[in-house]
């Protein structure tokens, strides 16, 4: 349905975003994921037309979209930081779009009563967005996105501004929304935990150049570069070895048992299902010395305590280099 | 000692307030009472209306009253307007030469207006507009003030709002209207507080450019009014400049708290 054929934009010297390609398909829900300066958030805004890519094209159901204004697009976007209208009413900033776009006032009420009860908004209509919680304004917001009915749906880090516990409840509820509304999303973020959980496919960014496209469950057993290894999973993947002989291997896929590499422990640090040890391998004569092992349940090591490790050879991971 | 000082700013306040307030309660007291009572104090002084109905029909107070009105009125729409694209120009729109172009209205923020008066006596002449509400008006549509206030808040406003409206589809003009103004709605407040009372009070400029009822507005009407060669009756002065600034006192006590909020929301002092 969307098509991100190579646009790339410069600011000055600086290549923000590099011949960055991928398509979004009907009622598909692709999160752009990467570290902060990655260019995501500047590959969004292209695709919403509020910057101009310096090469490339940007189709829409096969229609060119890439020199068109941001209101032509008929795209709805949810921003970070809401980008609600102070002066206006709840029902007045979910209705902005509408009213612009001159829709039917019946047709209006029609969609309003709708999105209403989906976000669940029907007793604020008539305060203004200072006098709502955090949450509540996001739903407000995510409330204009889809009064819109608009083909794609584009958000910007919607959920970073909102504590923890109401982060986990929105995740949730948007990805529900999304699917029950068949809605097509492009969902910029730098938490793994949003996009793993929440997308159907993951565009990884690093650097303004894509680093891998691909499920969510690919791009964690299957990375195919470095960086995607290092970046999703927590802990990251330990990499040993270097250049060619390069190795990943998951904390959780290493086991500590009676036979095996030798390694000691440097410290532990316990997250109540598991504890995560840190412990030094360069007696295996490897470069990269320290490693992270994920082990199940309270274990206390004491520092400099000597271990052996193992793990699977299937659980082995290679890269392009 | 913290608690002496404000004590002493307290006094101070009120003296100054009290001073200020002196000419205006004089006035009062001369118009509401016969022109025998206008240099004397006395609490058994009978109240009249005399002062009001012999000013009022010595001099067309109506006609420079109107006059005033269109005057300022036309003046404050011209400013709002043009002040609104200038400063949502200025802050938002990238253009070669902005800096330059922001840099040449805040020097004529720092030009006297009075300076020009020959100059714009001369180009109002070649415009055949001596006499006339436009000519009265014409040096002051456009104000490097107002542009200058505008600017800045806008500037505030965050760069998300402007692009959800354009997402929205909104168009420039439009979200102008629907986002920026709204939002600058106590600057505007403010500055038109100011550019009212400015403009209904000023003389100068209109003193020179006009020369009949036909455009004089009720500063030089009461100057005219009170001259020395009419005799000085400070009663029926005093009852003339009541009528005067009357509308603007009705007006400021009404919207006070609008306005003094506005001003502090505004950051002018």
């Amino acid at each position: 349905m969307l098509k991100v054929d190579g646009i790339s934009r410069s600011y000055g010297d600086l290549k923000v975003v590099d011949q960055l390609s991928f398509t979004v398909n009907e009622g598909e829900f692709v999160a752009l994921l990467g570290p902060s300066g990655c260019g995501k958030s500047t590959s969004l805004k292209m695709i919403a037309g509020l910057e101009v890519p310096d090469e490339g094209s940007i189709h829409l159901d096969g229609r060119d979209i890439t020199q068109l204004s941001p209101g032509d697009r008929k795209l709805a976007m949810v921003f970070q930081s809401y980008a609600l209208f102070p002066h206006l009413k709840v029902e007045e900033n979910i209705l902005f779009g509408l009213q612009a776009r001159k829709v039917p006032k019946n047709e209006q009420k029609k969609r309003l009563d709708s999105v209403v009860e989906l976000v669940g908004l029907g007793d604020h209509l008539q305060k203004k967005p200072g006098q709502l919680s955090g949450g509540q304004c996001q739903r407000v917001a995510l409330a204009r996105a889809i009064v819109a009915q608009a083909k794609l749906c584009l958000m910007d880090e919607p959920l970073s501004n909102l504590d923890a516990k109401l982060r986990n409840e929105m995740r949730t509820e948007i990805r529900a929304l999304q699917q029950r509304l068949g809605m097509s999303v492009i969902y910029v973020t730098h938490d793994q935990v949003e996009a793993m959980s929440m997308a159907d496919r993951i565009v990884l960014m690093n650097d303004g150049k894509v680093e891998q496209v691909d499920v969510p469950e690919a791009l964690y057993s299957k990375p195919k570069t470095i960086f995607t290894a290092q970046f999703i999973g927590s802990p990251p993947m330990n990499i040993i070895g270097s250049g060619e002989d390069c190795r990943g291997i998951r904390p959780e896929h290493i086991e500590i048992s009676e036979h095996g590499m030798p390694a000691s422990v440097v410290s532990c640090d316990y997250h109540g299902a598991d504890t995560i040890v840190l412990a030094d391998v360069s007696a295996m004569g490897e470069d990269q010395k320290l490693i992270k092992i994920r082990y199940p349940g309270h274990a206390m090591f004491a520092p400099q305590q000597r271990l052996a490790v193992r793990w699977a050879p299937e659980n082995e991971h290679t890269f392009l280099i | 000692m913290s608690s002496w000082f404000q004590t002493f700013s307290k006094v101070s306040a009120y003296l100054l307030g009290i001073l200020w307030v002196l000419p205006l309660l004089y006035a009062f007291w001369a118009a509401f009472h016969p022109p025998e009572f206008a240099t004397k104090f006395s609490l058994t002084a009978p109240l009249t209306l005399e002062n009001f109905e012999s000013a009022w029909d010595q001099a067309p107070f109506f006609r420079y009253m109107l006059n005033t009105i269109v005057i300022t009125s036309l003046i404050l729409a011209s400013q709002l307007f043009l002040c609104t694209l200038a400063g949502y120009a200025l802050a938002r729109e990238k253009f070669a030469g902005r800096g330059f172009a922001f840099a040449l209205v805040l020097t004529q923020l720092m030009v006297m207006p009075e300076v020009l008066i020959v100059e714009n006596y001369r180009t109002l002449a070649g415009l055949d507009l001596i006499d006339t509400y436009l000519g009265v008006g014409l040096p002051y549509l456009a104000s490097a003030f107002g542009i200058f206030l505008l600017r800045q808040t806008f500037k505030t406003v965050p760069q998300e709002l402007e692009d959800a409206a354009r997402v929205e589809g909104l168009s420039g003009l439009g979200i102008i209207w629907k986002v920026f103004v709204p939002l600058a709605f106590p600057t505007y407040l403010a500055f038109s507080l100011v550019s009212v009372s400015y403009h209904w009070n000023n003389f100068l400029w209109p003193l020179v450019v006009t020369n009949t009822e036909a455009s004089r507005p009720l500063t030089v009407g009461m100057a005219i009014f009170g001259a020395p060669e009419s005799g000085v009756d400070w009663s029926v002065i005093s009852a003339g400049t009541l009528i005067a600034i009357g509308p603007l006192l009705i007006l400021f006590l009404i919207f006070q708290r609008r306005f003094i909020q506005s001003f502090m929301h505004a950051g002018i002092k």
